[in-house]
Formats: C-alpha cells, sequence, structure tokens
C-alpha cells in the first residue's frame, strides 16, 4: 500500500508541475489535462514496476482471469479510441456525393440510376395530380390518362449563373486548404499562399498548373516542384468546367499584401 | 480436427474461390445488401479475418524452421518440442485461412460485382492460376512438414528442416504474390502525362503486380508477420502454463514464452521503420495521401496507434523486468553510467539535430551514432549503476517517448476544425512535428534495445529459474498478442480507408453510399470484434491441438538450469 501512495503523491506532483508549467508556458487546458493524465499513467506504471507477485492460478480460476482481462482490454480499447475526436462523416458525405456525380452520371449505372429517379419523380408528379383531381371531383379521367416525358431532370445541373461559387466549392471539395492557405485559412506551408496569384496568373494558366502541376513551379518551393507534391490527378478527377470555374475564382485574389511566391514557367 | 476434415475445408474454400473467380466473368450481376453491418463493413470483417489467419501462417513457418534449426543445433530438445507445437496450431489455422479466403472472394462477389468482377480480370492469371496453386503447394508441403517430423529424425532432420525451407519459400512467395493486387487497390502504377486509365490498358501483368507500394508494403507484412509469429506463440506459452499441471510443464512455457516474446519484440523494434518506409512511398505516390492520413480525416488513428506502440513497447520493456526478478544474481549485473544519461538525453538531442539535419544526413548521423553506442562502451568508464536503475529510467523514457508521440497538432479530427483552444501554441508547434515523432520512435526503440542487451547481460551473467517467473506476466504476453493484433486491424483499416472514395485509387470510384470515412469509434468496435473472433478461433485451435493428453510421456525438461549452459 505503502508503494501505491508514495508513487501516487509523486504523479500528482509531477502532475501538478505539469499543469503549472504548461500553463505558464500558454498551452491550451485540453493539453494541460493531457500532461497530467500521462503524469497519472506514468506513476501506475511504477506502481505496476514494484508491484508484489500474483500468485499463480490454475484451472477454472485462470479461464475466468483469462476471460475477465479480454473483457476488461476490449472496453479500454474500444473506450480509448471513442475518446480521441471523431471526424464526422456527414462532413465528407456531401462532397464526396459533389465529386463522384459527373462520374457516376457517365456509368450505365448511372445514367439507369437517373432515369430510375426520372420515373419516380413523374410518378409522384402524377400521384400529387391525382389527389388535386380527386379533391375536384374528376378522378375518374386521370386514372386513364397517363403522362409521357417532358418532366424536367431530376438531376439539375448546376447552376450556371454562379461561376464563382462553383470555383469556391470546388476548392472545398477538392480540399486544397490542406496545402494552400488562401484568406489566412489552411496552409500548414506545404503549397504556396495563393491570396495574389491572380496577379501572377491567368484563369487559364492556373487552370493549366492544376491540370499539369509540373506545368509551373512557385519560387522557393523548388524541392516540392521536383518531388512533384502537387498530385497529378486532378486531370483525372476533375471536370474541365469545374477546374476553368476554380482557376476563374482563384484569378480573382490579388491581394498584393500577401507574399505569394512567383510561379515560374517550366512546360 | 483430423486431417480428412482439413483437407475438406481448405478444398471447399478453394471450390468457392474458383467458383468465384469462374462467376466473375457473368456480366453485371445483381449485388446484394448486408443488413446491420452493411457491404463495406461485411467486406471489412472478412478480409480483416483472412489478413490474420494469413499473418500467423505465413510468419508462424519463419518461426518454426528456425526453431527447429536451433533444437537441432544446439540439441535442445525444447526447441523441436515449441517448432512442433506452433506447427500443429498452424496446419489447423491453415485451413481456417483459406476458408477465410474463400469467404472473401464469396463476400466481395455479392456486394461490389462490377468492380470484383473487374479486378479479377485485372488480375486473372493470379487469382485463377498462380495464388490457388500456391496455396495448394503451400498446403501439401505443410502436411509433409508436420506427418514427417517423427519419420525424419535424428540423420534425416536435415532434410526435414529443408522442407520448412520450402514451406517458408512457398509462403513468402504466396504473400508477395498477393501483395500486387493489394498494393495496386491503393497505388496502381501510372506515369506523367498519361491517364490512369490509359497506362493501365498498356502495363502488364507485372507493372501491376510491382507498383510502388508492393514492396514497401511486403517488407511491412514480413515483419509484422514475424512479431505477430512471435507474440502469438508467447500467448499460446501463457495458455499452456496457466494450464500446466506441474512445475516442468510450467518451465516449459514459461521458457516457450520467453523465446515468442523475444522473436516478437525483435521483429516489432523494425516495425515502425518499414512502416514509415510504407508511408513514405504512399505519399510520394501522391501527396494528398499524407494530409489525409496525418493532419485530416485519419489523424486520430494514427494518434491511436501510437497509443497501442507506447504501450506495447511498456509491455515488453515489462516482460524483461519481470523476466529478470528469476534470475539469480541479477544483482550484480551491472551497467554503465552512461547507459540512463544517454537514454534520458537521446529524445531531446535527436529532436534538436533532426531538425537541422535530416536522417541520413551525415551531420545527423555524427551526432547521433556516438550517442548511440555510449550505453556498449561500458568497459571504458569506472561508474556503473544496477540493471534496476537502467531499467526503471528506461520505463521513464518510454512514457515520456510515448507521450512526445502522443501529442497532436490540435484536439480535432480535421485541420478544418482547429481553434485556438485546441491547438498547440506557435512556438511549440515542434512537439506535433515529424523530428519530435521520429525522436520519440527512436527512443522506444533505442530503450528496448537497452535493456534487452542488459537482459541478455543478467541471463549470461545469472541463472534462470524457468517457470518461476511472476504469474502477472503471462498476461503481459496475452496482452502483446492481442495488441499486435489489434493494432494490425487498425493499421489494416488506414490503409485500405486511404483510398478514399475509390476501390482503386484514381481508377474504380465507389459509388456507394458506404465510401466515407468512418469514424475512430465505429472502426475500434468492429476492430475489437474481429481480434475477438480470431482470438477465440486461435484459442480453440490451441486447444484442439495441444490439449494436455497431447503431452503425456513427454521429457520433463530440465529446472532450473543455468542460464550460461543455454
Amino acid at each position: 500500500m505503502g508503494n501505491v501512495i508514495k508513487k501516487l503523491v509523486i504523479g500528482l506532483v509531477v502532475g501538478g508541475a505539469l499543469i503549472g508549467l504548461s500553463r505558464a508556458l500558454e498551452f491550451p487546458f485540453v493539453f494541460q489535462m493531457m500532461f497530467f493524465g500521462q503524469a497519472m499513467f506514468g506513476a501506475v506504471v511504477f506502481m505496476l514496476l514494484d508491484a508484489p507477485s500474483v500468485r499463480t492460478m490454475s484451472g477454472m480460476k485462470s479461464v475466468i482471469a483469462i476471460v475477465v482481462f479480454y473483457i476488461v482490454l476490449c472496453t479500454v480499447f474500444v473506450s480509448g479510441a471513442s475518446m480521441w475526436p471523431q471526424f464526422d462523416p456527414e462532413d465528407e458525405k456531401g462532397k464526396i456525393a459533389k465529386i463522384l456525380a459527373p462520374k457516376r452520371a457517365a456509368t450505365e449505372q448511372g445514367k439507369a440510376e437517373e432515369l430510375i429517379a426520372r420515373t419516380k419523380a413523374l410518378d409522384e408528379r402524377v400521384k400529387a395530380l391525382e389527389v388535386r383531381l380527386k379533391a375536384l371531383g374528376a378522378d375518374q379521367q386521370v386514372a386513364k390518362e397517363t403522362p409521357v416525358g417532358g418532366a424536367p431532370p431530376v438531376v439539375a445541373k448546376a447552376a450556371t449563373g454562379d461561376f464563382m461559387k462553383i470555383g469556391e466549392e470546388q476548392w472545398q471539395l477538392h480540399e486544397c486548404y490542406n496545402c494552400h492557405k488562401l484568406k489566412g485559412e489552411g496552409g500548414k506551408k506545404r503549397g504556396p499562399e495563393l491570396d495574389n496569384i491572380g496577379s501572377y496568373l491567368t484563369a487559364e494558366e492556373i487552370k493549366q498548373k492544376i491540370f499539369n502541376p509540373k506545368s509551373f513551379m512557385a519560387e522557393g518551393f523548388e524541392k516540392e516542384w521536383e518531388k512533384g507534391k502537387m498530385p497529378d490527378k486532378f486531370k483525372d478527377v476533375m471536370e474541365d468546367s469545374d477546374a476553368t470555374a476554380l482557376a476563374t475564382w482563384l484569378s480573382t485574389f490579388k491581394n498584393t499584401s500577401v507574399n505569394t511566391p512567383k510561379p515560374i514557367k517550366k512546360l | 480436427m483430423k486431417t480428412w476434415q482439413r483437407s475438406l475445408v481448405a478444398v471447399c474454400a478453394l471450390l468457392v474461390l474458383f467458383g468465384g473467380v469462374a462467376s466473375a466473368q457473368v456480366s453485371d450481376p445483381p449485388s446484394v445488401e448486408f443488413s446491420y453491418t452493411g457491404n463495406r463493413t461485411a467486406v471489412w470483417i472478412v478480409a480483416q479475418l483472412h489478413t490474420l489467419f494469413g499473418a500467423f501462417i505465413l510468419g508462424a513457418p519463419i518461426f518454426m524452421v528456425v526453431s527447429e534449426w536451433l533444437g537441432y543445433r544446439k540439441q535442445d530438445i525444447r526447441y523441436d518440442r515449441l517448432a512442433k507445437e506452433v506447427t500443429k496450431v498452424t496446419v489447423i489455422l491453415f485451413s481456417m485461412t483459406a476458408l477465410t479466403g474463400g469467404l472473401f472472394i464469396f463476400v466481395l462477389l455479392a456486394t461490389y460485382p462490377q468492380f470484383t468482377t473487374w479486378f479479377i480480370n485485372q488480375f486473372y492469371l493470379v487469382f485463377a492460376v498462380i495464388y490457388p496453386l500456391l496455396f495448394i503447394s503451400g498446403t501439401i508441403v505443410l502436411y509433409m512438414y508436420f506427418y514427417m517430423w517423427d519419420a525424419w529424425k535424428g540423420e534425416k532432420k536435415g532434410r526435414h528442416i529443408a522442407l520448412g525451407v520450402l514451406l517458408n519459400l512457398i509462403c513468402m512467395i504466396t504473400m508477395f504474390v498477393i501483395n500486387g493486387p493489394t498494393s495496386f487497390m491503393n497505388t496502381p502504377p501510372k506515369a506523367e502525362g498519361i491517364s490512369p486509365q490509359e497506362f493501365l490498358l498498356a502495363a502488364s501483368l507485372w507493372d501491376k503486380i510491382v507498383n510502388v507500394s508492393w514492396l514497401p508494403l511486403s517488407l511491412h507484412r514480413i515483419d509484422g508477420n514475424l512479431a505477430f509469429g512471435g507474440f502469438v506463440t508467447g500467448m499460446i506459452a501463457a495458455y499452456m502454463y496457466m494450464g500446466a499441471k506441474s512445475q516442468e510443464e510450467r518451465a516449459y512455457y514459461d521458457w516457450m514464452g520467453f523465446v515468442g516474446n523475444l522473436i516478437g519484440v525483435g521483429a516489432m523494434l523494425f516495425q515502425p521503420f518499414t512502416g514509415l518506409l510504407y508511408a513514405y512511398e504512399m505519399c510520394d505516390y501522391d501527396f494528398s495521401f499524407c494530409p489525409y492520413m496525418m493532419a485530416d480525416q485519419l489523424s486520430m488513428f494514427f494518434e491511436m496507434q501510437g497509443a497501442m506502440i507506447g504501450l506495447m513497447f511498456l509491455a515488453s520493456n515489462y516482460y524483461v523486468w519481470l523476466s529478470m526478478k528469476r534470475i539469480e544474481g541479477v544483482e550484480k549485473v551491472r551497467m554503465t553510467i552512461l547507459a540512463p544519461i544517454v537514454m534520458v538525453a537521446f529524445l531531446f538531442v535527436m529532436m534538436v539535430v533532426m531538425n537541422y539535419y535530416w536522417i541520413p544526413d551525415p551531420m545527423s548521423l555524427a551526432f547521433l551514432i556516438p550517442l548511440v553506442l555510449a550505453p556498449f562502451l561500458g568497459r571504458f568508464i569506472p561508474y556503473t549503476v544496477s540493471a534496476r536503475t537502467v531499467i526503471k529510467v528506461g520505463f521513464l523514457m518510454v512514457i515520456v517517448g510515448d507521450a512526445i508521440w502522443l501529442t497532436p497538432h490540435g484536439f480535432v479530427a480535421t485541420g478544418a476544425n482547429m481553434v485556438a483552444e485546441l491547438e498547440l501554441p506557435e512556438q511549440w508547434s515542434i512537439l506535433g512535428s515529424m523530428p519530435a515523432k521520429l525522436s520519440a520512435i527512436f527512443t522506444l526503440v533505442f530503450v528496448t534495445v537497452v535493456n534487452y542487451v542488459l537482459y541478455n547481460r543478467a541471463i549470461r551473467q545469472g541463472t534462470i529459474i524457468w517457470g518461476k517467473i511472476d504469474f502477472i506476466s503471462q498476461f503481459v504476453l496475452i496482452f502483446l498478442a492481442f495488441s499486435s493484433i489489434w493494432t494490425m486491424g487498425l493499421m489494416g483499416a488506414v490503409r485500405s480507408l486511404v483510398r478514399k472514395y475509390f476501390h482503386t485509387y484514381n481508377l474504380v470510384p465507389d459509388f456507394s453510399a458506404e465510401s466515407f470515412t468512418p469514424t475512430l469509434s465505429y472502426s475500434a468496435w468492429w476492430i475489437t470484434g474481429i481480434t475477438v473472433v480470431f482470438f477465440t478461433v486461435v484459442s480453440f485451435a490451441v486447444i484442439v491441438a495441444l490439449r494436455p493428453s497431447d503431452s503425456k510421456g513427454r521429457v520433463p525438461e530440465g529446472n532450473p538450469v543455468p542460464a550460461r549452459a543455454k
């Protein structure tokens, strides 16, 4: 018992010191708690090191001990994993559906699904009309009328009026912010900051860079250019019109106060 | 399970495989919907189970033949018995691998018929000819290896060992072959300026197999399978130790646990490095993999991985600690005072050095190599400390190292949700950087190596009392096996999820509603469930293969045995 109390006290003292130190160094509260938790975990480890030996078990006792041990392990692993911040799949589902929509539409299955969706929509419209006509007392005639064609497609094409919005949406969908900083957000210095890209490149040139990352090299990013850090997949995963929208949207960024590195034509 | 029953299971599984390949030739078959789990999770369960059984049957033969060879060379029958017992369990699990493999193809065909058809057509020769042939020949050689054990002993032992080497060769080729389609799904071959579809049309089967992540994945899997084989052997030993009726049996299974753990830990030490190489090649193929894994959707999977690996290193060092307690004369074992000093300094020195010079830059090596070698140059330093002190300092540094490994850039699942209250302060962002993470990994490995060197010294200088180990050590062995399998499941999930919304990256999109990244919690539930199923089957196999009646009439092992004599 003395061993446990001694280690517990040391753990609390070290944990308290870590909280004080990390607070003084302006670590957020959650980090202070993490450091405290690690100090307490350390105390438990050292308690185990000096713990008295466990007596040998056999027969049913050992079987029960193993089963209980497995239950404890499963609980600790599942709850441990659940304690970390969880990514919300809902954030991604909409994005994926939008990215894959043109590819899906191009497949046989996609075409069939579009037809089914159209048929369903037509069916619903007919039902709605039936209800309205029933209310007017004309259901006998309606039952014989079957509307054919002419319904607007359910999968509407993206509104052409808001081209810039599509461009911005593409920025989000393809998570360009993971590598490029724009409007003070994202980046992590993996790729150049783009707030002044419009002063250097036209929309057509930006599109060329998106589709062929080797076409331009940003000054100071020679290593990244050499290694081909910017994925060359966008020509395969983006629709031409979407890339044009993204490039056009990016070309409107002409904030000269931001030090966007100068792109050098390579190909 | 008798031989004919096992053979029947294997034949059925192969029939399913052949049937699956044939069925894949039917155009546009309809898909089925798995209620409750959903299609993706259904595939996940059978694929993971198949991978776990496969990992064991590919890793264990390395272990078996090395053990048999050691027994022959040292004329120590315990090694031979260990090899034979692991072989018995492997024979049963071979059937399970075939069964889950057949089930895997069946579930794939049922859930993703179009993709499976396309995929099998890409690797038709592999799935229809090479893989089944390798599997059949592997099964035949394994049965021969098992049933010739008693016939080929004495002067014919060399012949038997050669058979074991042949078995390993077949298993190794099988793994390399099947890693082709597996790695292809993540990194299909490509070339600059050509679309992946166009490139694929011109690519040969060899081009598809030898894609950029094929070799790193294979290296990581060889290493992982060996560690896995070692830890599962440790677990088998723990079960048998707990069920042992006599002190002789306990002494033998204590020794078996020691050997299994030694192999497991030895292979585990290389895992972070082969894993890093694999991740590096993936990021080099497409840099968007990197933020997806390390900073966004999968970043918390890597936090959990850090926690698991930290726990495994702690457990393996704890096993050393417990093992040392049963060595008579351990109190006389000492080590240079440089050992604890370097253990403490190593993490921080490496963090600073790696901020300026990346490994293997000669300047970084100039700093780090003398530091790493310092604890082993004991004879030149007159000041020494006890083994107990060195190991305790080691534990402290494993805890500190893991704390650094676990420190994230921010407590958010994706960079997009980052807020100041959850983010590392700018001036301390080094704690979340790659140099810090690498230094932490190197520290865990370094401390463990020092502890095992010390352990080896203690074995040479003292006397091990086999069978007298603290009973809690058996739970450490079980923990190591369970954790290594769980971690394997976690990283397997990462490997599959990194393809994002593609069945085959950039080539075949996954249009199903389940192509999103699941939460870590959801994944942990399934990984735990799969691990439990695997453990239940292995436990059953151990009970069936090594039940106490089998060990009757065995020659008792000496106990205690002077450690120096082994």
